[in-house]
């Protein structure tokens, strides 16, 4: 007699997927309970709220509905952004920078100062004005070119809070014994929002290899556009190559966007490889202010991985080679 | 920009954890998210409003609906408050934090 009996069909249904429905029946209980519990306080609240069409629970996409609109007027926030620092000319800042390079600073430190310079103390999305000094400042110390907005594209900040990942699986079977010598951090038991990198451990290239080395991962489940603009939109920002620079101390790498996160809640706004997270702050780096670009390179040339400018001799500062 | 004037008091960071081990899909994680920072307003806002003198309320509405991602607004509620209106919501999703992996860690058993 072959098959199951029918007391036993129920094991068929794999444990993973029965846990997820329970746990999101809860978190529905519980979301369904606040929400009642909110409109029995406060009718007027509700009745206020719904006469501006507007649901307590769906504030976020407001929020990116007005930024968005504010982003496309060029006036990015209603009020003034807190830590606005007066600007001098784009070409001011360079000089400043260039003879600064000249006096034997450590291009290091020159960075660093350049962005306390622009950037304000608290994270927060930057105007255009800011976002094009950083551009600059990029390019002539890194020797990178990046923008904050790429053909049209861009992320709801590029100022913000990092925080570790894990390893990403890249193929069905894989696991975090091949992920050495960054163990401990652990491989994520869900895919990243692009599914695997390979079908197979046989089809894994070395650029693909690479790629969740040096992965990224930005909010695009939160851009006001994102469900609007499929599938274009995720495809552009597949393995999208972003510069991520640590503003405390200035190193810098190249990463690929391959998963879409944090969630909004954690305070965080971008994460980083166990290798990204190791390169820009050490080992014990957990969570810290970044600038994230993406970088303007058409004909692929910029490899992923840190961005040594230290050991370089840039001829546009002429800096000495360390 | 996707932005809320309280975003930056929020740290759940144990919850996303928690959810990432459930979830096996970028769809169900969202789902996921989604419910949560459902729950964070409700409960950031009925934190607020608790306070906030009800002759204020409409005020608030207002600011908070032209501009939510606003920081200048927790400014303002400390000013009508008088309370650390940043510790109270701390507090209320530390509460909520509490709560939700009550519910996580009580599905896996």
């Amino acid at each position: 007699m072959g098959g199951k009996l029918p007391t036993q069909t129920y094991q068929g249904i794999a444990r993973d997927k029965v846990d997820f429905d329970y746990l999101r029946n809860r978190l529905k209980v519980k979301h369904f309970e606040a929400k009642n519990a909110f409109s029995k306080k406060y009718p007027h609240v509700e009745k206020f709220l719904k006469e501006k069409g507007l649901d307590v629970g769906k504030i976020r996409e407001h929020s990116a509905k007005i930024i968005g609109a504010g982003a496309l007027t060029g006036t990015l926030l209603l009020t003034p952004p807190t830590g606005t620092k007066f600007l001098p000319p784009p070409q001011e800042v360079l000089e400043k920078i260039r003879e600064k390079a000249s006096a034997a600073g450590l291009p290091q430190k020159i960075l660093v100062d350049s962005l306390a310079a622009v950037l304000p103390e608290k994270t927060r999305p930057l105007n255009r004005s800011e976002e094009k000094y950083l551009e600059r400042i990029f390019e002539d110390i890194l020797g990178i070119k990046t923008k904050a907005n790429l053909e049209g594209e861009h992320l709801n900040t590029s100022y913000g809070l990092i925080g570790a990942e894990q390893h990403l699986k890249r193929y069905p079977g894989d696991g975090i014994g091949n992920h050495a010598p960054y163990l401990k951090e652990g491989i994520a038991p869900g895919l990243g929002a692009w599914g695997y990198f390979a079908r197979s451990r046989a089809d894994l290239s070395p650029s693909l290899e690479e790629t969740e080395k040096w992965y990224a991962v930005v909010q695009t489940l939160y851009l006001p556009d994102w469900s609007s603009r499929q599938p274009y939109l995720r495809d552009w920002y597949k393995y999208r190559k972003v510069l991520i620079v640590n503003t405390n101390n200035g190193n810098a790498v190249i990463a690929a966007i391959a998963d879409s996160g944090p969630a909004a809640w954690t305070g965080k706004h971008f994460g980083g490889s166990p290798e990204v997270m190791e390169y820009l702050g050490g080992p014990r780096y957990k969570k810290g202010a970044v600038v994230l670009f993406f970088v303007d390179d058409p004909q692929n040339k910029v490899p992923l991985g840190p961005v040594e400018y230290n050991k370089i001799n840039l001829p546009q500062l002429a800096l000495v080679e360390t | 920009m996707s932005k809320l004037f309280f975003d930056q008091l929020l740290v759940l960071d144990e919850v996303e954890g928690e959810i990432k081990k459930i979830a096996k899909t970028q769809e169900e994680k969202e789902e996921l998210w989604g419910l949560v920072d459902e729950m964070v307003h409700h409960r950031v806002l009925g934190c607020v409003l608790d306070r906030l003198p009800r002759e204020n309320h409409e005020e608030f509405l207002e600011r908070f609906h032209a501009s939510p991602q606003d920081e200048s607004l927790l400014g303002y509620l400390k000013e009508k408050i008088g309370d650390n209106i940043d510790e109270l919501i701390r507090q209320e999703i530390g509460d909520l934090a509490f709560e939700l992996l009550e519910e996580i860690r009580a599905e896996k058993k």
